[in-house]
């Protein structure tokens, strides 16, 4: 081997030493482009809860807050607004400036319905348009605006039903087991991560088609895992999708929705057919037919049609307040109201109160003649699910169902109502699976 | 000369490895300055704060964040303060929306910028607990704007009750969800309790 000459170990030193320079230089250069943002677009939104069905005689408080780019001073947005409101559902809206207000727990902007548009036998429908005068964005809410205003009801004659203080721990044993698979990666498993400290999360959604097939959101494999006749498959998606929703569809696709709010819709072998973002920024739940309960408008929103998806402008103008022809209203503590149209007519409605907190209406649907409802009792250490079946009388059926479970979900996405029973999704350390609760046949 | 563009190579490799920890190097637009005593904090100014904040991503042990809606450094390997990625943590981004202070002794106003590095001494379980001059429990079922539920692992603010009686939570909730306005049940959930901050003034 021939001795290194000093001119060689001098280039040798040299460029290393300018290697080394040139990479940390381009490094940082490519590092340093997370700067911080100075020309952002200013930032809006706007939060309302709407009265979607009230009382008769009730004094109706329209509230909004408006959220804007953080000022300098760090005080709140310097704002202002209009609500556009008209008596029944149909004709010209009237502009009602709103006021504002000292505290903002509720909503610092309001407006006090007059008593002509509050008192309409029809209800009233409405939209507000608030405004950052300091920068001069605006937003719309419900984010359809004229098109696609928010409604409110009266109840007419409503049935109460008087829960009284819930009764903790008797809960009702399920009928049957529809599905179940332990932890792990392979065929026969259910995925798990997380860990003790940030908490776990396992399959996040399940539907149950009209023949009995149970389809398991096999969220952490990225996966559909289906129970389907005494057999099981699993239909691959090609992604995770931690605390995501699914429904299955009658053609046998099914639709994801993720945490970042983008609906997917898989054929049934598991390839993507398309994708689209929601038109608001917030989902609540997914249900058939790509309909979305999306935030802040509160209102459902379709993201399909025969043709394909629908535009976030499109899913604005279709949005609607009712369901399955149901209109939910969970009211302060411990109030539920609900109303079943017949077109645009009340049909039906309940007023139910509880002694117990109620939170969440994890399911609304009709069961024949009546309706099932499951809804949350809950104390600052205690929590179980409450079904009803509502009837012409009141409450023609009443179960309570245990709650905790090992890992988190997606928010609405632990009842299916099918095949004339209900279906919860619930995990242990063990694994996950799917209970079946029969419910009384609905007269 | 062949030396040179050889060793250059080797050097440009070797800068590479220092590179890859370059790759969680957001920090190193953050600063340390002082923050500001306020007198005033409102709950809208705190969903002002909270709602910029999203879509800048999740960093366990993390407190600094731009506002270019775009987490810098995503799916960062998840409980590692040392990737240094842009965004806070759960705990936090209470902290700083709720402009406390460092010291839990004190229960002032300190208005902390968003690229202020700072999560603060407190847990979501230290959090659940109301620990700290600042915080306090509260009962779910009154929780409203800018109140929080908080189990050991995690904590959430609310944005805004829903209709269906969830809350819009504003939350810093993982690295693969980043930090933004989620719909949750927190609520109803036995794991978690109401926590409150003392002293908004409106």
């Amino acid at each position: 081997m021939r001795r290194p000459r000093f001119r060689s170990l001098a280039g040798g030193a040299a460029g290393i030493a300018a290697g080394v320079i040139g990479g940390v230089v381009l490094t940082s250069a490519s590092t340093a482009g997370p700067t911080p943002a100075a020309a952002a677009p200013p930032l809006i939104d706007a939060t309302h809860v709407p009265p979607v069905l009230t009382l008769r005689g009730e004094p109706i408080r329209l509230r909004y807050g408006l959220v804007c780019t953080p000022r300098d001073d760090s005080l709140p947005c310097d704002g202002s607004g209009t609500a556009y409101l008209r008596a029944g559902q149909t004709g010209a809206f009237r502009p009602y400036p709103l006021e504002r207000g000292d505290e903002s727990k509720e909503g610092r902007y309001f407006l006090d319905v007059p008593a002509a548009v509050a008192e309409s036998p029809d209800g009233f429908s409405y939209y507000a348009v608030l405004r950052d005068d300091a920068s001069g964005a605006t937003v719309s809410i419900p984010s359809g605006g004229a098109d696609a205003p928010q409604v409110s009801r009266p109840l007419d004659s409503p049935v109460t039903v008087e829960l009284g203080r819930h009764s903790f721990g008797e809960t009702r044993a399920p009928s049957g087991r529809a599905a179940d698979a332990p932890w792990g990666s392979g065929a026969e498993n259910v995925g798990l991560a997380g860990s003790r400290e940030l908490g776990f999360t396992g399959p996040s959604s399940f539907d149950v088609e009209p023949d009995g097939t149970v389809d398991l959101l096999d969220s952490v494999n990225g996966r559909i895992l289906r129970w389907s006749h005494g057999r099981r498959e699993e239909v691959p998606m090609g992604r995770p999708a931690e605390l995501a929703d699914v429904a299955a569809e009658p053609d046998g696709s099914f639709d994801v929705l993720d945490a970042h709010d983008t609906l997917r819709r898989y054929r049934a072998d598991g390839s993507e057919q398309w994708a689209q973002k929601l038109a608001d920024r917030t989902w609540a739940k997914l249900d058939r037919g790509a309909d979305v309960l999306q935030e802040p408008s509160e209102q459902w929103m379709p993201l399909a049609e025969t043709a394909g998806p629908l535009t976030r402008a499109e899913q604005r103008r279709a949005a609607h307040t009712e369901q399955h022809a149901l209109l939910v209203d969970r009211v302060g503590d411990g109030e539920l109201r609900i109303a079943r149209l017949r077109g645009k007519a009340p049909l039906r409605s309940w007023r139910i109160t509880s002694g117990t907190a109620l939170g969440e209406v994890q399911l609304a649907e009709p069961h024949g003649n009546d309706v099932v409802v499951v809804t949350h009792a809950y104390t600052d250490d205690r929590d179980e699910f409450v079904v009803l079946v509502l009837g012409d009388r009141g409450v023609a059926q009443r179960f309570s169902v245990a709650s905790n479970s090992w890992t988190e979900t997606a928010p609405l996405a632990r009842f299916r109502l099918a095949r004339g029973a209900l279906y919860r999704l619930r995990t242990t350390p063990a694994g996950a699976f799917v209970d079946r609760f029969d419910l009384e046949v609905p007269q | 000369m062949r030396a040179f563009v050889a060793m250059l190579g080797i050097g440009l490799t070797l800068s590479a490895v220092s590179g890859a920890q370059a790759y969680h190097r957001f920090w190193a637009n953050c600063n340390y300055e002082a923050p500001t005593f306020m007198t005033t904090m409102t709950r809208d100014a705190g969903q002002d704060y909270a709602n910029a904040a999203r879509y800048e991503g999740y960093q366990w042990g993390g407190g600094c964040w731009n506002y270019d809606d775009v987490d810098s450094y995503p799916n960062d390997p998840p409980q590692e303060t040392g990737t240094h990625g842009e965004g806070g943590d759960c705990s936090g981004l209470t902290f700083k929306t709720w402009r406390e202070s460092t010291d839990n002794w004190r229960d002032g106003r300190y208005y902390w910028r968003a690229l202020r590095n700072v999560h603060g001494p407190y847990t979501a379980a230290d959090f659940r607990t109301g620990y700290g001059a600042p915080n306090h429990t509260v009962a779910k079922a009154t929780a409203g704007v800018m109140d929080a539920f908080a189990s050991s692992t995690h904590i959430g603010m609310v944005f805004v009750r829903s209709l269906y009686g969830g809350d819009q939570i504003v939350e810093a909730k993982c690295e693969t969800c980043g930090t933004n306005i989620f719909y949750r049940t927190y609520r109803s959930d036995s794991a978690y309790g109401g926590v409150g901050r003392w002293g908004w003034t409106g």
